[in-house]
C-alpha cells in the first residue's frame, strides 16, 4: 500500500544570477513499513527534499501525497496537526526542548495534540529506548546518544505513519550511530511505520529496503540494498 | 581588516536584527531622560519666568533696616541689585482715590522698576523727581492721560496729592481686578506722604529693601554672610520662595520636601534606563555569547572580546545616542511651542527651540556608561564558555536548565512560555524589575497631579473675564444693561445675579440669616455639577421655590419651607435641592439660598441686578473692552479679571502639559520597553521555535507560548511594581501632600489600573509582530533564523 508519493518535485532558491535548482522533478513512492534511505553529498538536497516531505519548506512545484492527501493543499493549522499526528522528525541536532525532561520530551507531541498519554505506552518507549533510568533527566544531563534515542521515542509516540530522520547519526560514535539504527529498523517492523532516512554513512545503509541517491537535485533509484547497488 | 576590532562593524551588519532591538532599547532610554530631564529643565525655567513676571525678580527682602544699611547692602559685591520698597493704601485701608477709583499708591527706588521686577514700563521713565509720577496704563485709557499731564490724588482730611505723569505702566491683575489705579513715586516722594518725618529707618515709613544677589547658586550661603556682616535676625529676612524654590536655593522646609521628593524621581528614572538597556544587552546574551564563544575558539583572549564589546556597544552609542537624544529635544519643542500657543502672554519668552543642556548630558552621559557597563557582562559570561560548547551550533542550549517545566497544572504550550520567562533567573529578574519600574514610576509622577490640583484651581466654567458689579452690593444695574452686554459682538456670555444679603430667615420655627442669590439658566445648569439632592430644574422652573447650599451647621433641609422676610413682606420659599458648593463666600452662620430671578422678585420686589458677569470671546481686544467700559459707566465697578485669569490659566495649562507629559512618556516608554523586551526574547528563541513548529507546534500554540511567556514578564512587574510603587507613592505623597495639606494616603487605584491595563494592552502589540514573522517564515527558514 502506498503511504507517500512525490511526482515532479522542485524547488529553486533565489533568483536569477543566484537561482539555485536544489531539486529537479524529484519524483518517487514509498510503501507502507518501508524503510528507505537517501544518501548523497553534502549541499545535493537531500535535507530540502527531506524538509519539502514533511511540509518544512514550501516546494516550487510538484505534488506530494502522503496517505493520499496533499499537505500543500490544507491550510497552516491543518497541515501542523496533520504532520503532528502523521510524521515523526528526528533531526541531527536533536532538538530536544531543555526545558522539558525525558519523559516530557517523548510525549511532547501528544501534549501538543492536547492528548493525556496512555502511561504504559510511554513506558514501552522508555523501556525500548533503554531510557526508563533517565526518564526524569533534562537533555543537558544526557549523553549524545542518549538524547537521540529520546528524538527517536518522541518521533515514536504518536505512532506517525511515517519518519523522517535527517542525519540522526551525524552527531554519534558507531556503536551510538548502530544503536540508533536498530531501534528505527525495530520500530519500521514493531509498529509498520514508513521510515526515510537521510545519511552520509553508506554502511547504514545495508539493512534498510531501499536507497535513493540525490545528486545535484536529481534523484535516482538506487534499488533495494544501497551498499550493493552502490558497490 | 587591518585589526580584530574592525570585525565591529562587518558584525554588526550581520547581526544587524538582534542590534537593532538593543540599539532601539539605548535609544528609548536616552529619550526618556533627555526628555524628562528636558522637561523638568523647561518646566523650572517657565515657572522661574512666571514667578520674576508675578513675584518679581529679586531673592530676599530686607526689613527693619535703615537707609545707611540698606546703602552698604547694595554696594555689597554679592549684591546684583537692591532698591527699597513700600505701599500705602493697598487695602484700601486710607481711602486715596483718582477721580473716586481706589489708588494704590508704590515709593521705590527705580532699580526696584528696572532690574527687581519684570516689564513694569510701557511707556515713558520711571519718575526722575519728587514730582513725577508713574501710572498704571489702565488710567492712560480710562481717563484719557498722557505723558506730562497732571493727576490728582485725592485723600480723605488730607491734602490732594499731584504728580506730572512721567510714563505708564502695565497693569497688574489686582488693579484690574479691583477696578483701582497704580502709582509710582519716588522713595522720597513716597516718604513726603505720610507724617512720619525724616526717619532713616524703612519701616517706619512701611518700606522694605529688595534685594538680587549676583550668584544664583549657594544663595543661602550669601544669606547667612548678609546676616553676619550686617547684624541681621532670622525674622529682619523673608525669602522669594517661589524664585529660590525653582532655583533650588530655598531653605523652606517645604520646598527641601519637594526636592527629596524630585530627587527620588531622579533616581527613579535612572535606575529605569538603567534597567531597560541591561535587560535588553541581557536578552540577546546567548546569541552573543556564541558568537563570542566562536572568538575564543579562534583565539581572542577574554581581554579582547572586552575590547571587542566595548566597542560595538561604543558603535551603539555613536548612532542610538543622537537619535535618542534628537527625539526628546524635538518633543521638548512641541511642549514649549504648545506653552507658547496655549498662554502667550506668560511664555513668549521661553524659546521654541529651546536646549537643555542637562537633559542633553545627562542621556549621553548615562546613555554611554550604562551600555559599557551592561556590555561587560555578555562578555565575561563569553569568556567562560568552553569553545566547544560556543560553536556547537545550539546557542539555546547554552542556557543552562535547572528545572523542568511543569506541565501538570498548564497545557505544554503556556508551561513552555511560562517557563522560558524564568529559565534565566538574571534575565527574568532584570526584565520584570525593567517592567515594574514603569509601575514605580508612573505611581510615583502620579503623586504630581494630586500634587497640581492641590496648588492650582483651574477656570471654572462660570469664571467671568469682567464683572460690572455695584458698588453698594445693591441691586441697582438696570437689567436693561445686560441686554445691550449680551448683544456685544465682544461679549461671549453674559449673566446677572441679584443678591440680597443677611436676610431674616424663619425655618422649623428657628430664627437664622440667609443670603439670596438669583440665578438664570445658564448659572442652574452649572450648579448641577454640585447638586447633592432634589432638583435644580424644580428651582428654576418653580416659583418661590430655591436651593440651599450646603453648610454643616445648616438648619434647612431639602422638603423645608422656609420663610423669608424683607421689609415687613415674607415670602415662603420651598426648599426643592440642595447643592454642595457654590462659587460665593457667605458669613458663619448664615445660609444661602438660591432661586430664580422671578422667585427672587416675589422675595424682595428688586429686579435689577447686585452683579453682571461677562466671558469675553477669545479674541476680544482691549480696545473693546473699553467699549464696554464706556457702556456701563463710571457709576459701578468694572472689574477685570482677564489678567488673573489669565495666569491661572498660564499655570495650569504649563503644569498640566509636562505633569501629564511626564505620566504620557512613562507610558510610552512602557508600552516600547515591553514590546522590545518579548521582541528580544522571541528573538534568542527563534530556532527553538522552530524546531517546535517541525515537531508539530502549531501557530495558535505558538501565539500561545509568547502570550504566556510575555504575561509572565507582565503579570511578575505589575505586581512587584505595584507593591513597590505603592511604597513610593506613599513616601511622595507623605513628603509633598499630607506634609502640606494633611491628606490622608489612599491607594491611587484610577492610577494603578491605568499602569496595568497600558502594560497588558503591550502584550498584544507586542506579541503581535514576532507571531506575523513567523508566520511569514517556513518552518526550515524558522530553525535556520540567525
Amino acid at each position: 500500500m502506498e503511504l507517500l508519493k512525490v511526482n515532479n518535485l522542485c524547488k529553486t532558491y533565489g533568483e536569477s544570477e543566484v537561482k539555485v535548482n536544489a531539486l529537479k522533478n524529484v519524483s518517487f513512492s514509498l510503501e507502507k513499513g518501508e524503510f528507505a534511505a537517501i544518501v548523497g553529498e553534502s549541499g545535493s538536497g537531500k535535507s530540502t527534499l527531506l524538509n519539502c516531505i514533511g511540509a518544512l519548506d514550501t516546494p516550487t512545484s510538484g505534488i506530494i501525497l502522503m496517505d493520499g492527501q496533499n499537505l500543500f493543499s490544507m491550510k497552516e493549522e491543518e497541515r501542523t496537526i496533520f504532520r503532528r499526528r502523521n510524521i515523526g522528525f528526528i533531526f541531527q541536532s536533536f532538538q530536544l526542548v531543555s526545558e522539558l525532561n525525558v519523559e516530557q520530551n517523548i510525549m511532547f507531541p501528544l501534549l501538543l495534540d492536547y492528548r493525556k498519554p496512555d502511561p504504559k505506552e510511554v513506558d514501552e518507549i522508555l523501556n525500548l529506548l533503554g531510557l526508563t533510568e533517565r526518564r526524569y533527566h533534562l537533555p543537558s544531563q544526557l549523553s549524545g546518544g542518549q538524547q537521540q534515542r529520546v528524538a527517536i521515542g518522541r518521533a515514536l509516540i504518536t505512532k506517525p505513519k511515517l519518519i523522517l530522520a535527517d542525519e540522526p547519526t551525524g552527531n554519534l560514535d558507531s556503536k551510538n550511530s548502530q544503536d540508533v539504527m536498530d531501534m528505527l529498523i525495530k520500530a519500521s517492523r514493531q509498529y509498520q511505520q514508513t521510515i526515510l532516512l537521510i545519511t552520509h554513512n553508506k554502511d547504514l545503509t545495508v539493512s534498510v529496503d531501499r536507497v535513493f541517491q540525490v545528486s545535484d537535485g536529481v534523484l535516482t533509484d538506487l534499488g533495494g540494498n544501497g551498499n550493493e547497488t552502490l558497490s | 581588516m587591518k585589526h580584530y576590532l574592525d570585525l565591529v562593524p562587518i558584525s554588526a551588519k550581520v547581526h544587524r536584527k538582534q542590534n537593532r532591538m538593543s540599539i532601539f532599547c539605548i535609544i528609548l532610554a536616552v529619550f526618556l531622560i533627555t526628555t524628562i530631564f528636558g522637561m523638568a529643565d523647561m518646566f523650572i525655567r517657565s515657572q522661574i519666568i512666571q514667578a520674576k513676571i508675578e513675584n518679581g525678580d529679586f531673592h530676599i527682602t530686607v526689613q527693619g533696616i535703615t537707609d545707611e544699611e540698606a546703602g552698604l547692602i547694595k554696594k555689597r559685591p554679592d549684591v546684583k541689585a537692591a532698591a527699597r520698597y513700600g505701599v500705602l493704601n493697598f487695602n484700601d485701608d486710607k481711602g486715596y482715590t483718582i477721580l473716586d477709583k481706589k489708588s494704590i499708591i508704590v515709593g521705590a527706588d527705580e532699580e526696584f522698576v528696572t532690574q527687581l521686577q519684570m516689564g513694569v514700563i510701557n511707556e515713558g521713565n520711571f519718575p526722575q523727581n519728587d514730582n513725577e509720577a508713574m501710572i498704571t496704563k489702565n488710567a492712560r485709557e480710562n481717563l484719557g492721560l498722557q505723558i506730562g499731564d497732571t493727576v490728582t490724588i485725592k485723600r480723605p482730611g488730607e491734602p490732594e496729592l499731584s504728580y506730572q505723569i512721567s510714563g505708564f505702566c502695565n497693569n497688574t491683575s489686582k488693579i484690574m481686578s479691583e477696578d483701582a489705579y497704580g502709582v509710582f513715586v519716588t522713595t522720597s516722594a513716597f516718604r513726603e506722604i505720610d507724617d512720619i518725618g525724616d526717619s532713616t529707618v524703612l519701616a517706619d515709613h512701611n518700606m522694605v529693601l529688595f534685594v538680587q544677589f549676583t550668584k544664583t547658586y549657594n544663595i543661602q550661603n550669601t544669606i547667612n554672610r548678609l546676616k553676619e556682616d550686617c547684624n541681621l535676625s532670622e525674622e529682619q529676612i523673608s525669602e522669594n520662595t517661589k524664585l529660590l524654590g525653582l532655583l533650588g536655593q530655598s531653605s523652606n522646609s517645604f520646598m527641601m520636601q519637594v526636592y527629596i521628593s524630585a530627587f527620588v524621581l531622579f533616581v527613579l528614572v535612572l535606575t529605569a534606563s538603567i534597567m531597560m538597556i541591561t535587560s535588553s544587552l541581557n536578552s540577546n546574551v546567548a546569541q552573543r555569547t556564541e558568537f563570542f564563544g566562536l572568538m575564543r575558539c579562534v583565539g581572542a583572549t577574554p581581554k579582547q572580546i572586552m575590547k571587542f564589546v566595548r566597542k560595538e556597544a561604543l558603535n551603539w552609542c555613536k548612532f542610538a545616542i543622537p537619535i535618542g537624544i534628537i527625539t526628546g529635544v524635538l518633543i521638548i519643542w512641541i511642549l514649549c511651542a504648545l506653552l507658547r500657543v496655549l498662554s502667550p502672554e506668560f511664555f513668549s519668552a521661553m524659546p521654541i527651540f529651546g536646549i537643555s543642556i542637562p537633559s542633553i548630558a545627562a542621556g549621553s552621559a548615562i546613555g554611554i556608561l550604562t551600555v559599557l557597563l551592561a556590555s561587560c557582562s555578555p562578555a565575561k559570561k563569553a569568556a567562560k564558555v568552553s569553545p566547544l560548547a560556543a560553536v556547537s551550533g545550539n546557542a539555546i542550549n547554552l542556557q543552562p536548565v535547572r528545572t523542568a517545566a511543569n506541565t501538570k497544572f498548564f497545557k505544554v504550550d503556556t508551561a513552555l512560555g511560562i517557563h522560558h520567562a524564568k529559565s534565566s533567573r538574571k534575565n527574568f529578574f532584570l526584565t520584570i524589575t525593567s517592567f515594574s519600574l514603569s509601575v514605580i514610576l508612573f505611581l510615583s509622577f502620579s503623586v504630581a497631579v494630586t500634587f497640581m490640583n492641590h496648588v492650582l484651581t483651574p477656570l471654572r466654567p462660570w469664571t467671568a473675564d469682567i464683572s460690572v458689579i455695584s458698588p453698594d452690593n445693591t441691586c441697582s444695574i438696570d437689567r436693561g444693561l445686560l441686554e445691550n452686554l449680551q448683544e456685544n459682538p465682544a461679549v461671549n456670555h453674559a449673566y446677572g445675579r441679584m443678591f440680597a444679603y443677611d436676610v431674616p430667615l424663619m425655618v422649623n420655627d428657628i430664627d437664622k440669616m440667609t443670603d439670596v442669590i438669583s440665578y438664570e439658566q445658564k448659572q442652574f445648569d452649572w450648579a448641577e455639577e454640585y447638586l447633592l439632592s432634589g432638583s435644580v430644574q424644580a428651582a428654576l422652573d418653580e416659583e418661590n421655590t430655591g436651593l440651599i447650599v450646603y453648610e454643616p451647621q445648616s438648619a434647612v433641609n431639602v422638603g423645608d419651607i422656609v420663610k423669608i422676610d424683607i421689609q415687613g413682606r415674607t415670602t415662603e420659599v420651598k426648599i426643592v435641592g440642595m447643592l454642595s458648593d457654590c462659587p460665593f463666600n457667605n458669613a458663619a452662620d448664615v445660609e444661602t439660598i438660591i432661586c430664580s430671578e422671578n422667585t427672587f422678585q416675589n422675595i424682595t420686589g428688586q429686579s435689577d441686578y447686585t452683579i453682571i458677569d461677562m466671558q469675553l470671546n477669545r479674541n476680544a481686544t482691549d480696545n473693546e473692552v473699553n467699549t464696554i467700559r464706556q457702556m456701563v459707566g463710571t457709576d459701578v465697578t468694572f472689574s477685570d479679571e482677564r489678567m488673573g485669569n489669565e495666569s491661572t490659566r498660564g499655570i495650569y495649562y504649563c503644569m498640566w502639559l509636562f505633569i501629564y507629559g511626564f505620566l504620557a512618556v512613562i507610558a510610552f516608554i512602557t508600552v516600547f520597553n515591553i514590546i522590545n523586551n518579548i521582541s528580544l526574547s522571541v528573538t534568542a528563541r527563534v530556532k527553538q521555535y522552530g524546531a517546535f513548529r517541525a515537531i508539530g507546534l502549531s501557530m495558535k500554540q505558538l501565539t500561545k507560548m509568547i502570550i504566556a511567556e510575555a504575561l509572565t514578564y507582565t503579570i511578575s512587574g505589575a505586581v512587584t511594581g505595584t507593591i513597590l510603587g505603592l511604597i513610593f507613592h506613599k513616601l511622595l505623597f507623605g513628603m509633598i501632600i499630607s506634609y502640606r495639606w494633611g491628606d490622608p494616603w489612599a491607594i491611587p487605584w484610577t492610577e494603578l489600573g491605568i499602569i496595568v491595563l497600558i502594560m497588558l494592552f503591550s502584550i498584544i502589540f507586542a506579541v503581535y509582530r514576532p507571531v506575523k514573522r513567523f508566520q511569514k517564515m517556513s518552518i526550515v527558514e524558522n530553525i535556520s533564523a540567525q
